[in-house]
């Protein structure tokens, strides 16, 4: 894959079943994104070996489940590009930061940066939907940062803990990804050198990236 | 089968296929036969014959919509239920968009509203609709629905984009006549 540097997207490989079965297994995982929390570890265990099984390298799948991985620290989280339709040119992304010390909006920015890079760039794709829960302002404050639109609020749409909340529907579309990267050069050459560990010309908040990502 | 002054509804079956797919033949995209990718599909009658014989246990009941006449009008269903947030989606389709300003709409509005939030009791429903659905969208404010947001460049279709709205109606919002469609 092209993107790679210190921190770089790949495709799951079977080595990563365990990390993953225990992300997927976490409460968090279950509360941001999906999962029943009675599920045995060997159900997710098949679920997990099934979606690996269906990023195939030569076909052009519906679905495409990668790791965000750092030379330094291993994988640190998992990004689903889901329902991709080759015909409307979209596709839904879900991303989780397994590695919890490394969920800071930085890490966490530099890797959804890094999804849409691939998702834009490579993948040639016009359009990328984000469904976020009210409650993960974490979140979708990474996606309107990036130029996202909160295009959809539907009220009371999911229960956690007894409680209802709204879900906020997102798109990007490629000309405001493109228009985001355009407007803000300079923070996307803070991120491109964090990600790659290069310090020049870098102000305070590069090195500290640098440092944290290296 | 329920009987009201001007429809009739009853659950489909598999001679009903022919009408739905003179529905996926016509030239307008509805945001009801998108699948879960957004995309128009094209079903052989065969597959529509499976769909209608309705065996699978669980899954939506899905209903035809006669005039009185016994002449197919449209379908309705709920589908994609979900009983922890108590909501479902609103599903209505016509063969003429016109029909949706008639009083038969009006009576298969009052027909799933009423399965929806008394029998089944959902807290809201659900639907969506493409900017090629003006009637249908003008059938939904009617009866009360709010726009959820609209999604931009979702559907790509005889050469050019298309946004498709999400609609909510909440149970509370819901206002039954004392007769109507049961």
């Amino acid at each position: 894959m092209a993107l790679r540097s210190k921190t770089f997207i790949r495709r799951a490989e079977r080595e990563d079943l365990d990390t993953v079965v225990a992300w997927m297994e976490d409460s968090d995982f279950q509360l941001f994104l999906y999962g029943d929390p009675a599920r045995s570890p060997k159900q997710i265990r098949e679920q997990i070996v099934s979606m690996l099984g269906r990023s195939s390298a030569q076909t052009v799948p519906g679905g495409l489940y990668l790791i965000i991985d750092s030379a330094a620290h291993g994988p640190l989280g998992l990004l689903s590009l889901q329902n991709i339709s080759w015909r409307n040119r979209n596709c839904s992304i879900d991303l989780y930061m397994g590695r919890k010390e490394m969920r800071h909006k930085l890490v966490a920015g530099i890797s959804f940066y890094r999804a849409m890079q691939y998702v834009f760039e490579e993948l040639n794709l016009h359009r990328v939907n984000a469904y976020i829960y009210s409650f993960n302002e974490a979140s979708w404050r990474i996606l309107e940062r990036m130029g996202g639109v909160r295009e959809l609020t539907l009220p009371e749409h999911v229960a956690r803990d007894g409680k209802l909340y709204d879900l906020y529907g997102y798109g990007l579309l490629r000309h405001e990804f493109e228009a985001f990267k355009e407007k803000n050069p300079h923070m996307v050459e803070d991120l491109v050198e964090s990600m790659t560990g290069s310090n020049s010309g870098a102000d305070k908040t590069t090195e500290k990236a640098a440092e944290t990502d290296s | 089968m329920i009987k009201g002054a001007h429809s009739v509804i009853r659950t489909a079956d598999p001679d009903d296929a022919e009408a739905l797919k003179s529905v996926y033949d016509s030239q307008t995209p509805r945001s009801s036969l998108l699948d879960q990718r957004r995309e128009l599909i094209a079903p052989t009658r065969d597959e529509l014959r499976e769909v209608m014989s309705q065996k699978e246990m669980g899954k939506a009941v899905f209903y035809t919509v006669e005039d009185v006449g016994g002449e197919i009008c449209g379908f309705c269903c709920l589908r994609g239920s979900n009983p922890e947030a108590q909501f479902s989606e609103f599903v209505v389709i016509f063969l003429e968009e016109s029909t949706f300003s008639t009083p038969m709409a009006d009576e298969v509005f009052d027909f799933l509203s009423r399965l929806a939030f008394e029998r089944m009791r959902n807290q809201k429903v659900v639907t969506h609709c493409l900017d090629s659905e003006a009637e249908y969208r003008k059938f939904l404010i009617s009866h009360g629905f709010r726009s959820a947001g609209v999604q931009r460049d979702v559907l790509y279709s005889q050469g050019r984009w298309f946004n498709l709205e999400a609609l909510t109606l909440r149970a509370r919002d819901v206002a039954f006549s004392a007769g109507g469609v049961r």
